[in-house]
Order: C-alpha cells, then sequence, then structure tokens
C-alpha cells in the first residue's frame, strides 16, 4: 500500500522514497504508453513515417525559427510587460490612459486580427519588411500586456499597511519598493510569469498567417506535400513540449527555492 | 426492475446503432472549401453555393443519396476523406501524382490552368522572369501553385499562405512580385485591384491542369457510378448550364481572351 498511498497536506515538501518515486512514474509511463498506443492502432489511419523523415530538415529549421522568435519576444515582452506596469500607476495622466488603452485593446482582440494588421497596416507604413522582425515585435507586444498585468497584479498584492510602515520607518519610495514590495510580489509574478512564457511559445504558431516560416507552419507544409497529417503533427506536439516542459520546470525550481 | 432497465438500455443502444448505420448509407457526405466563388461560396445566409455544391448535388441525385455539404478548410480535406469524416472532396481540386498516391480522382470534370498576379514594379512579364535570386512568390498552401512554385522556380524565394487574401496583399504592397495561382481567381483579383496588381493570364505551364472529384482509393464503386455520371453530366449539357448560371461574365471574358473555358 505504501507504493500508491502517501499523504500530502497543505503546502508539505513532497519526500518520496526513490523506490516508491520510481514505481510510480513507470507506472504512469506504461498506462500511458498502452493508453496512446491502443487509441493510435485503432483508428483507421494507416501511419506512414517514411516520407515525414524526408522533411527532417523542414521540422529542425521551423523548430529553431520558433525558438530564436519565442527568445527574442519573451526578452522584449517582459520589458514592454515592466514599463506599461508602471505607466499603468504613472504620474502623467495620458501615459496612465494609454496603458491601460493598451492593455485592454490587446488583451480584448484576437492575436491573429493583430499579426494582420500590424503587418500590412503599421510595419508596410513603416517600411518594415523584415516577417520575421515584424512577427517577433507583433508577438512581444501582445504578450507585453498579459505581463503587464501579472506584474501589477503581483505588486498590488502586497499589502498597503507595508507600504505605509516601510515609509514610516524612513525608506524612501524607491528603497521601499526595492526591498518591501518587489522581494514579496516577485514570488507571486513567478508562477503566472513563466506561463505566459510558454504561451509565447505556442502563441508564436499564428505567425504562419504572414509566412514566417516557424514550427507550425513547416509542419503544415510538411503535410501539404505529403498528405500525412498525423505523422506531421504528432512530432509538432512533442516538439513543443520540448520547449515548454523545461520552462515549467525551472518555474517549479524556482518556487521551492523562494520558499526557503 | 433492473433487468428490465438494462434491456430496455440495450434495446435503445441497438436501434440507435442501427439507425445510424441507416443513415450513413443514406446521406452522401461532400468536402469542400467554401472559399472560393463562384466555385465554392456561401450565399448571404451563410447556405453553401456555386458550381461545385450544385455539382455535389447532382451527383448525389443519380445516386439516390441526400447530399451534405462539409465546409473545410483545404489543408483539412484529403485527410477527413481518409479518416471517413466525409465521403468525396468537390472542391476544384486538381488531379496531381502527388495527391493520386494517397487519393483516388474521377475523371476529369473541368480545365484549369495557373497564371501570375503581379504589380506594376516588380517588372515580371513572363514566368520565366520569377525563376530568379531575389525575385519573391506568394502561393497558397497546398494548391498546384505551391507544388509548381517549389518544383520549377527553386531560386526564388517562396512564400506560404493560408488565404489568397493575404497572398494578393503581398502582392499589392510589393512584398512579393508574384502570386500564383488559377486563372479566373487571378482576372478576379485583378479587377478588384486594377491599379495596383498586373495579371498575366497565359497559363504557365505547358500541361493542362484537370479538376476531379476525389474519393477514397478503396471506394472503387463509389468512383465507377461517379465517373459515369460525369460522362453523361458533360454529354447532356449539365456543365454548361451550370457555367452559364455562375461563370457567364468569366466565360466571356475568356473567350476574348482566348482562354480555355473551365469545361
Amino acid at each position: 500500500m505504501d507504493f500508491f498511498i502517501q499523504k500530502n497536506d497543505f503546502q508539505e515538501e513532497e519526500n518520496l522514497k526513490v523506490k516508491v518515486y520510481l514505481f510510480n512514474f513507470f507506472f504512469l509511463a506504461i498506462i500511458m504508453i498502452l493508453f496512446f498506443y491502443l487509441m493510435f492502432s485503432y483508428t483507421q489511419y494507416d501511419f506512414n513515417w517514411s516520407n515525414i523523415y524526408e522533411y527532417k530538415q523542414k521540422f529542425i529549421s521551423g523548430f529553431l525559427t520558433t525558438i530564436y522568435i519565442s527568445f527574442f519576444a519573451l526578452i522584449l515582452s517582459f520589458f514592454i510587460g515592466l514599463f506599461f506596469a508602471y505607466g499603468q500607476n504613472s504620474k502623467i495622466i495620458l501615459l496612465r490612459f494609454f496603458s491601460r488603452f493598451y492593455v485592454e485593446v490587446i488583451r480584448g482582440t484576437p492575436l491573429l486580427v493583430q499579426i494582420l494588421i500590424f503587418f500590412y497596416v503599421f510595419a508596410a507604413n513603416i517600411g518594415l519588411d523584415n516577417r520575421y522582425i515584424a512577427g517577433t515585435l507583433i508577438l512581444a507586444i501582445f504578450s507585453g500586456a498579459y505581463i503587464s498585468e501579472i506584474i501589477r497584479a503581483g505588486i498590488f498584492s502586497i499589502q498597503k499597511e507595508q507600504y505605509e510602515t516601510s515609509l514610516s520607518l524612513g525608506f524612501t519610495i524607491f528603497q521601499t519598493y526595492r526591498y518591501i514590495i518587489f522581494p514579496q510580489a516577485y514570488k507571486r509574478i513567478i508562477p503566472p510569469l513563466t506561463g505566459q512564457f510558454a504561451s509565447i511559445i505556442k502563441d508564436s504558431s499564428l505567425l504562419s498567417i504572414i509566412s514566417v516560416n516557424e514550427f507550425t507552419m513547416n509542419a503544415q507544409e510538411v503535410n501539404a506535400y505529403t498528405f500525412s497529417t498525423l505523422e506531421s503533427y504528432i512530432p509538432l506536439a512533442i516538439g513543443y513540449l520540448l520547449l515548454t516542459y523545461p520552462i515549467s520546470l525551472y518555474a517549479r525550481h524556482l518556487e521551492k527555492k523562494m520558499k526557503d | 426492475m433492473l433487468k428490465k432497465v438494462t434491456l430496455v438500455a440495450l434495446g435503445l443502444v441497438l436501434s440507435a446503432t442501427m439507425s445510424l448505420q441507416a443513415k450513413e448509407q443514406k446521406v452522401l457526405n461532400v468536402g469542400m472549401e467554401l472559399a472560393y466563388p463562384p466555385f465554392e461560396m456561401s450565399t448571404k445566409d451563410g447556405k453553401p453555393s456555386g458550381v461545385s455544391v450544385d455539382l455535389a448535388k447532382a451527383i448525389g441525385k443519380s445516386l439516390g443519396r441526400k447530399v451534405v455539404i462539409k465546409n473545410i478548410a483545404w489543408d483539412g480535406l484529403i485527410p477527413s476523406l481518409k479518416t471517413k469524416k466525409i465521403d468525396m472532396i468537390i472542391s476544384s481540386m486538381s488531379i496531381t501524382k502527388q495527391r493520386e498516391k494517397v487519393i483516388s480522382f474521377s475523371i476529369p470534370y473541368a480545365q484549369a490552368d495557373l497564371a501570375i498576379l503581379t504589380n506594376p514594379t516588380s517588372g515580371v512579364k513572363s514566368v520565366e522572369d520569377l525563376n530568379q535570386a531575389g525575385k519573391v512568390v506568394a502561393v497558397k498552401k497546398g494548391t498546384t501553385g505551391n507544388m509548381y512554385a517549389i518544383k520549377y522556380l527553386k531560386k526564388a524565394k517562396i512564400l506560404l499562405f493560408d488565404k489568397e487574401n493575404t497572398a494578393v496583399l503581398e502582392v499589392i504592397q510589393k512584398r512579393a512580385d508574384a502570386f500564383i495561382y488559377d486563372q479566373l481567381t487571378i482576372y478576379r483579383e485583378w479587377e478588384k485591384h486594377k491599379k495596383t496588381t498586373v495579371a498575366l493570364l497565359k497559363p504557365i505551364s505547358k500541361n493542362h491542369g484537370y479538376w476531379g472529384v476525389a474519393m477514397r482509393k478503396n471506394d472503387k464503386e463509389l468512383k465507377a457510378k461517379v465517373d459515369a455520371f460525369i460522362t453523361q453530366a458533360k454529354k447532356d449539357g449539365t456543365f454548361d448550364k451550370l457555367a452559364n448560371k455562375y461563370l457567364k461574365n468569366a466565360k466571356e471574358k475568356f473567350t476574348e481572351l482566348n482562354i480555355p473555358f473551365f469545361f
């Protein structure tokens, strides 16, 4: 029984014995593999992996493009988010209004529409012809709105008393944020932020609408040439998992570290 | 009591499956992408209409089966056919060797060739001008234009799009030098954007493209029936009727330009 059941109290560290951990891990793995195997072996679909293998270069280059675009969009969106989180509470009323307008519009409209408008209207007007740079930019602008809200929510979740207390103890406003507010807000920001970063990676697939040869686009292209739909899309799912899973692992690791 | 309940439940399940099977034989599911007027389109109230829809209905009538039109994105058509979501594709699909590897086609029911939409500043006069480094060619993903471009325009940069209007937009904004698609659409797009685009309607490849009805490879019986229907329809003027109903203006233009017409 010890192999299957272990009490899991509120906010308690997991401490499974290696033996138990491995047993459960492999047990689940076997069940999952069996499940998928049976599911897929009973479809009326004959798999043909050989013609997909011919196009492996397409998958690899698409995968790399997705990594590049996501990486730069991720960094850029963090700064955009930071700026607008600040902007929403800025002294300058115009900036405050603009920040709120930006967040509402971006969060309230589909990314697909934003990509089309950005590329065929704005980018065309400023002569930005590189679709990869334009794609990265719009992805960062899109994600920045969400990140801005995440940061703002994290900062606002700290009680007002802490702010007032630290001011009365003689901290400057900057010091208050630096030593009191941010260290606590940071802990609350990390989990949703990593979730948002994983979303960027998946959202980058929509850039195929402006013919950016990223991972999804190339898989669709292979599908169009070979008509092997599932064979093109299964590697795609696995590829995205390879990118998003490490991020969530790292997030968990950070959460653990902050508890101490 | 429990026994009775199970019996009733069993009876219900059985009758449901029976009726499902009976239905399956009656209905003919035809897949098409309703984004290619006047062949596949929707009326203002959202009903499927166009040449292909009428053709599907006529085929259904000859088979004695009720036709259900399924609107499926171009990329999903062949997979849907393979997984039995639909029984046939009538979506202005060209018969190609590559497609014939996975599905079977009826005998051709129409003829269509590829043409070029370019812009006034690109300096493109013929398809030969496109096969050069630095030239950018837009195509719709998975179409014959796409296949042509990757085969014969190896030096050019090829951009793939899901929708033809984005591809046209690329040509208008001079991001792409040309869009390769069928003559009728190229002609219609040029009509919409006379100032910003140039249509080169001369067929770009020597061999004509033909459209066929796509079916599963093992549906040999169905294929035989559809082939018989098409042969008959060509004789008795069914296709002429369709052309006059939907393509009257285009037919006149094509004759004027000395381009072979679809039917």
